[in-house]
């Protein structure tokens, strides 16, 4: 592991503080686990915002697209396709045989 | 001919209707979307769709996407599989099927038509391969697992209840 040095607020570090005590974790610790949920809201936000595939989803958060989505599920996130697109794909399938 | 990404051929497998849609439809897929589909054989859907690859009912193709692919990639910031499959049905002139929106606004820009896993249900149904009260079991499950808009969802529901059982 490297080190980083980075100033916080006093709020940012009361926070800290106060996961490592909830979850019984060193200060370090607390922070890194932090990280982790910033790095995966901030994707899933992404997402939602239909800013990033499910695929590149799926890549960022080290799983698979079948595991990506059942974690959709479980989070509630909708997915970013809309109505609109929905008819065009309906005009796709009368083209069907 | 429809090529399928990982999300669409996903969704149809975990709402257990991917074997119908293969017995009605011949579908493809890209290597790189096999191997993203059965990279974790622990979980039922990667299974399926082993065992479809296996008896040859899905198709894989090799398709290298290029530089093209990269600028799409980085464009649309969409995956490899993604962007290969795509650009396998633009140059073979074939249908996509994808439940992904940043693929479906690249299949926009490419002029490539396209499919989302819940059209199959529809198709299903209305060719008479799915019972009434079947396509409306699935509906429900692939409104949870595809967390479509509820306009889609209305949109469906409407047709399948027009159609009558």
């Amino acid at each position: 592991m490297t080190v980083l040095s980075l100033r916080l607020s006093r709020k940012e570090l009361d926070r800290i503080k106060e996961i490592a005590t909830k979850e019984n974790k060193k200060k370090g610790e607390a922070a890194r686990s932090l990280l982790y949920y910033g790095w995966f809201f901030f994707n899933l936000k992404r997402y939602k915002e239909g800013r990033i595939s499910l695929e590149s989803l799926a890549k960022e958060l080290d799983l698979s697209v079948s595991e990506t989505i059942d974690l959709l599920v479980e989070y509630g996130v909708p997915s970013p396709i809309s109505y609109d697109d929905y008819l065009e794909g309906l005009e796709t399938l009368r083209q069907l045989p | 001919m429809i090529v399928f990404d990982s999300s669409a051929l996903i969704l149809l497998a975990k709402v257990e209707h991917l074997i119908r849609v293969v017995e009605d439809t011949e579908v493809t897929i890209t290597d790189i979307v096999e191997k993203e589909c059965t990279r974790k054989q622990e979980l039922v859907d990667a299974k399926l769709i082993k065992k479809l690859i296996e008896e040859g009912k899905v198709k894989v193709e090799h398709y290298h996407a290029g530089k093209e692919g990269k600028k799409i990639e980085k464009g649309f910031n969409m995956g490899t599989g993604e962007v290969s499959s795509l650009l396998l049905a633009r140059k073979k002139g074939w249908i996509f099927a994808t439940d992904d929106k940043q693929t479906l606004k690249a299949c926009k820009v490419l002029r490539v038509p396209f499919l989302t896993a819940i059209h199959f249900l529809l198709r299903l149904y209305e060719k008479g391969i799915i019972s009434h009260e079947l396509v409306l079991a699935k509906v429900k499950t692939l409104e949870k697992v595809g967390r479509y808009n509820p306009d889609i969802i209305r949109s469906v529901l409407k047709k399948i209840m027009e159609r009558g059982s």
